[in-house]
């Protein structure tokens, strides 16, 4: 459904015609930037006129996808521009937004966007000089990258083989030591509902297919015998700790380790508090993807974690209160090896790589649907006015849609790979995922389970670091 | 009007080769460890096999994900509006699953009835199903539980039908015949006892899918207890995404928006599915399936009851895939059973 | 490629301009529209009173709002060249894009769809319209078409309900409604909705009704407002003893594509689009209640 949002001229691949002008979209600032624009026209500094300007209160009213719009209908270069740091009218903005475009340039060049289009720049009031400056070394940065590639299947693309992961894994256990510890989790939750502790737990119950679970959610002693556990314990339950509020004061939640990051994300971020809610932590022998076991449980011991209230193991059902702030999850991650292959590829190869998998995408919504974080009442792509996430399922749009509900986890995502593993097509959600995790932990530390501390993206500090900012 | 011969996987795969001259051929192909149906361009990359389906039906191939209905520009103060045009090249789905190809006559009972639909009609009319029969079932498969075969006939103009490592292949319909002529190089015709494999084959895939039927006259009761309690509990893990509708066969709801900029613009249809809770909500802001038990219920109830004549089939053709794709482990035939046997058992009016 | 060819893009509008508009209440307005194209407008069908059409904002997307002008019949004495009226409140993307357009420009329009009120089947009879807000706009073309040739029915009343005096429609054309011999029109605006010097009634349109007193006997009522206050006028008639093959309304589900295909319109096995709007209070208790 491109034709009628490419409104520029695309050529065909490689063939960049030699007159070629780049389309350049520029987000400026109301306050600083724009008004340096002005300056520079009425003082007559001669740059460039292949940039389209459009005005903004303030950078920290825009949004990445802004930017993959001006993409979407056909520009081959963005420059983002606002006030220096300090100056911002609205006092912060700039520096909320320093960060969002940090991490968000990271995940463009990911995808294999030449960051040669892609820019920023403080510009203030009195600085025409700089907006010329600037907008002439954008023009010619982005005449080098050529026109962008098109959003489309990469026909006749060979694909590369990412590097195999490899990990241990959680302790093999037995079916003796699982039937031990799914006794005691059905122990453990009958006790809960009997002493009223909570009035509803959250578990896994046997489903239809081998290897298959289904949520389930239990008020009943009697039924909590359904409650399963192993291989096929996938869901992250924490998704439906919200919908259960909505019906018990308190809610008990079974959970592996990996799904303890998403629940103390929902209480940082105030959608509860953590005495509506009751963690039971049960030992985990590892999730079942496909044949084999799922990625991220190569590098997870698979114990219980102490913010968990109650700990299910094979021995018994203890209760546990140590300091959840001094818990941080153990991150080695077996995708970091593809990450880096990804990262050593050209562009073009990365650009193919993810349009090949982001074609795919049926825009299904299961990714949201099941990401305990992705609880927005009303989605960024159920709104209509504006029209931000294009409705065609198809490369421009599926792009816009991946990338974005990439943009909104980062910083809160701690990679219980919910949303890759009930994709359809496959789509390794997964890396964008981590990758993003991985570029937020590099500039502003570790993602913990300190349900206290704020999530990187809605804070900054004015010393953060925007070496990339012209 | 049926013949049928005894062709070697490698004839097969000849006659295949051929018929990429002139067509557009749509067969399983492999991406990313995906199999999934994508047009070819060399016989080598299709995969096709006695059994196992791709990840999401080939009805995208009729019914696209996204198309414009009709597109327009903005010049001179009014509007000049422009028909898409319709494809011209003749399109053959090869290998497709019998379970599809019925999904694909499921289709056409949407599309083609009352008002047709001008681009669905001229894609279908230009388009040819080779079916492959299955000679094994997949663990979610349950064809055979809804009224359908693993060697049905149903929408297939040739059928393929696997006779260990060789085919047979039968001419079912006049598309059909148009695309097979006449025999290939070293095709030899199919006897009695080749023909005797379809009965064999759907017998044993039959014995390889232990559900237990779903009974026609379960959609009457369907209909009944549509105000059951039996719904809410049933559907309380519903994560309310639309992966069932999307990789189903049969499920055909779109939705039309307007994608446009300052110079021009297109109607825009897109796939769309009643789990979503947008798909009948009203501007006012009333919504007659406020929650997604309510959406989850409409999408089992429009596969197996609202039929309009007693004879009409299931619209669920048993591929089983919204059972194994389900990110919440959501089992339409276990949902089935255990709704009836709630109604029956509490009474149509049991309240919520 | 005979199929393609002999099916026409059932999605592809006719252009019609506006031609007129007028101001209801703040929020809504009645258009006035003309085909662009007169050979369009020769081959436009004309409609039956409760059929509706698919407006198109090119930019913004379609709405479905009913006609609301009295049928054009091409070899009638009533209109020369089809006119196509509608009544629409600004809610959201679309209407909103409507309501900011000005005479002459060009919008999209299809239809007429769906089936219509049996307005010939109520000859000889007592008839009430009940309409509440935007409701009216529904009953507006059955309303004009019974206006027109009222000796061919019985008494008419006409109940025009609003939540505020602000929000009443077809507040310019009521007097003349009302003049026309056998014609009553009641005008009732919620608790709390009323103004200084409101001369109408104050209450919720059941409580309304039923305060009339109307003998069900021989009498058809025609309804047309949000689900909640079909919900109690229903209670309200069952009360006065109306049986539900009296009761005519629409049912107004979303939909999108106007021919029963895109499947947001279904309650149950019925199709809103295609094989309604117009239901029988009767057949609406046949149906699930999913509306
Ligand atoms: C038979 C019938 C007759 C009608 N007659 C009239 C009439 O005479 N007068 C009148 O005023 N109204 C009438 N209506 C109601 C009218 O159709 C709606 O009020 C109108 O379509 C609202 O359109 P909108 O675009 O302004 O509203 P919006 O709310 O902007 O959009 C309409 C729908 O789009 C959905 N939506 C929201 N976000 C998105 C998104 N991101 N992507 C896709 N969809 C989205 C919403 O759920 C909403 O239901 C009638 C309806 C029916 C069914
Ligand atoms: S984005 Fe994916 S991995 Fe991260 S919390 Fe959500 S579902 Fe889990
Ligand atoms: S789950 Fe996969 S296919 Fe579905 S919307 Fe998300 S990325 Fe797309
Ligand atoms: S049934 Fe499963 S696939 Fe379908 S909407 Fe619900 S969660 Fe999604
Ligand atoms: S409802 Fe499910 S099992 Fe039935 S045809 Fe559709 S996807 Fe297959």
């Amino acid at each position: 459904m491109t034709e009628a949002n490419v409104t520029a001229a695309k050529s065909e691949a490689g063939a960049v015609p030699e007159n070629w002008k780049p389309h350049i979209v520029a987000l400026v600032c109301n306050w600083c930037s724009y008004a340096g624009a002005d300056m520079a026209g009425t003082t007559r500094r001669e740059y460039p006129a292949n940039v389209r300007m459009m005005r903004f209160p303030c950078t920290g009213r825009m949004s990445p996808l802004m930017i993959l719009r001006a993409f979407e209908q056909g520009a081959d270069g963005v420059l983002v521009s606002g006030c220096h740091p300090g100056d911002c009218h609205y006092v912060q903005g700039n520096l909320v937004a320093r960060r969002r475009f940090t991490i968000f340039r990271s995940l463009m060049d990911f995808i294999g966007v030449d960051l040669k289009r892609l820019h920023f720049a403080w510009v203030s009031a009195a600085e025409g000089h700089k907006w010329a400056k600037v907008v002439s070394e954008v023009t010619t940065s982005v005449q080098e990258a050529g026109p962008l590639p098109s959003f489309e299947h990469p026909e006749g693309w060979g694909g590369i083989d990412l590097p195999e992961m490899t990990g241990s894994g959680p302790q093999e256990l037995d079916e003796q030591r699982l039937d031990a510890i799914r006794a005691n989790l059905r122990k453990a939750a009958s006790e809960v509902l009997t002493t009223e502790r909570a009035g509803v737990v959250i578990g896994y119950g046997s489903g239809s297919l081998p290897d298959q679970t289904h949520p389930v959610l239990i008020t009943k002693t009697a039924e909590c015998e359904k409650l399963e556990w192993g291989q096929g314990c996938r869901n992250n339950l924490g998704a439906y700790v919200g919908s259960a509020l909505e019906k018990h004061e308190r809610v008990a939640v079974v959970a592996k380790t990996c799904d303890l990051g998403a629940i103390s994300g929902l209480i940082r971020e105030g959608q509860l508090r953590r005495d509506q809610l009751l963690v039971i932590g049960v030992q985990c022998p590892g999730v079942r993807d496909g044949s084999g076991l799922a990625t991220k449980c190569l590098s997870c011991s698979g114990d219980p974690h102490p913010i968990c209230d109650l700990v299910v193991t094979v021995e018994g059902v203890q209760e546990s209160c140590e300091d959840p702030s001094a818990a941080a999850l153990d991150t080695p991650d077996a995708r970091d090896e593809q990450i880096a292959y990804l990262e050593s590829l050209p562009h073009e190869e990365r650009w193919q790589y993810w349009q090949r998998q982001f074609g795919r995408c049926l825009r299904c919504y299961a990714c949201r649907a099941a990401c305990p974080l992705c609880y927005c009442s009303t989605c960024i792509t159920d709104k209509h006015r504006p029209q931000w996430v294009p409705t065609s399922i198809d490369h421009p749009g599926n792009s816009t849609w991946n990338i974005i509900r990439a943009v909104h986890l980062a910083g809160r995502c701690t990679g219980c790979d919910e949303c890759a593993r009930v994709c359809p097509a496959d789509i390794r959600l997964d890396l964008i995922n981590r990758k993003l995790s991985l570029e937020v932990e590099r500039q502003y530390g570790k993602i913990g389970l300190d349900p206290e501390e704020k999530s990187a993206l809605v804070d900054f500090r004015m010393e953060d670091s925007e070496e990339f900012i012209l | 009007m049926e013949s049928s011969w005894k062709l070697t996987d490698t004839q097969l795969r000849k006659w295949l080769s051929g018929l990429l001259d002139g067509n557009s051929v749509v067969a399983p192909v492999e991406e990313d460890g995906v199999l999934l149906f994508r047009p070819i361009a060399s016989e080598d990359q299709a995969v096709v096999k006695p059994s196992g389906k791709t990840r999401w039906s080939p009805k995208e191939f009729l019914f696209p994900r996204s198309e414009a209905l009709y597109r327009y520009n903005f010049k001179g103060g009014t509007v000049q509006l422009e028909d898409p045009p319709v494809p011209e090249e003749h399109q053959v789905l090869f290998g497709v699953r019998s379970c599809d190809a019925s999904g694909l006559v499921r289709l056409d009972e949407i599309f083609l009835s009352g008002t047709k639909d001008r681009l669905y009609a001229a894609r279908r009319e230009n388009t040819t199903v080779v079916s492959a029969a299955c000679a094994a079932a997949d663990v979610e498969c349950f064809c055979t539980a809804v009224g359908y075969s693993p060697v049905g006939e149903e929408g297939s103009d040739v059928q393929l039908v696997p006779l260990g490592e060789d085919w047979m292949l039968r001419v079912l319909t006049d598309k059909g015949r148009d695309l097979v002529s006449d025999a290939g190089d070293g095709w030899t015709a199919a006897t009695a006892k080749d023909g005797k494999r379809i009965a064999e084959l759907e017998k044993s895939v039959a014995g390889q899918i232990e559900r237990s039927p779903v009974n026609r006259e379960w959609s009457q009761v369907l209909e009944e207890g549509f105000e059951h309690g039996a719904w809410d509990r049933l559907a309380q893990h519903c994560l309310g995404c639309s992966v069932c509708a999307y990789v189903c066969p049969s499920c055909s709801c779109f939705d039309m928006n307007h994608e446009a900029n300052a110079w021009c613009g297109e109607q825009c249809r897109s796939w769309d599915a009643c789990t979503f809770p947008l798909f009948t909500h009203h501007a006012s802001g009333h919504n007659p399936r406020e929650t997604k038990q309510e959406r989850y219920r409409q999408r089992v109830l429009h596969k197996f009851a609202f039929r309009e004549e007693d004879e009409d089939p299931f619209r669920c053709v048993g591929c089983g895939r919204c059972v194994s794709l389900c990110p919440a482990g959501l089992d339409i035939v276990n949902t089935v059973s255990a709704a009836v046997e709630a109604i029956r058992e509490e009474g149509a009016d049991a309240a919520r | 490629m005979p199929l393609a060819e002999a099916v026409p893009n059932p999605y592809q509008p006719s252009l019609v301009r506006i031609h007129d508009f007028l101001d209801e209440t703040p929020d809504v307005r009645t258009l006035r529209l003309q085909f662009v194209d007169d050979n369009e407008a020769g081959g436009f069908a004309g409609w039956e009173p409760g059929q509706f059409g698919q407006f198109t904002v090119f930019g913004a997307g379609e709405s479905v709002f009913a006609l609301a002008n009295a049928p054009w019949r091409p070899n009638g004495d009533r209109a020369s060249a089809p006119t196509i009226e509608c009544t629409f409140r600004m809610v959201g993307k679309v209407t909103s894009a409507l309501r900011a357009m000005s005479k002459g420009q060009v919008i999209g329009f299809r239809g007429p769809y769906g089936n219509h009120f049996p307005v010939d089947d109520w000859k000889g009879k007592d008839l009430v319209f009940i309409g509440g807000g935007i409701g009216m706009a529904a009953l507006r073309s059955a309303m004009l078409d019974v206006i027109n040739r009222k000796s061919e029915f019985g008494d008419v009343v006409i109940l025009n309900g609003a939540r505020s005096v602000g929000d009443m429609v077809y507040t310019d054309e009521m007097p003349g409604w009302q003049e026309v011999d056998g014609v009553e029109v009641v005008r009732t605006v919620d608790p709390g909705g009323e103004t200084e010097g409101w001369d109408g009634e104050v209450g919720l349109l059941p409580n309304v009704f039923e305060g009339l007193g109307l003998d069900p006997d021989g009498r058809i009522v025609i309804a047309c407002g949000p689900p909640i206050m079909l919900h109690y006028l229903f209670l309200s008639l069952g009360k006065v003893g109306y049986s539900p093959d009296q009761v005519v309304t629409t049912l107004e589900n979303k939909m999108k594509c106007g021919i029963g295909h895109c499947g947001r319109c279904y309650v149950g096995p019925f199709s809103v689009c295609r094989d309604g709007p117009v239901v029988t209070w009767a057949e609406l208790n046949e149906l699930p209640k999913d509306y």
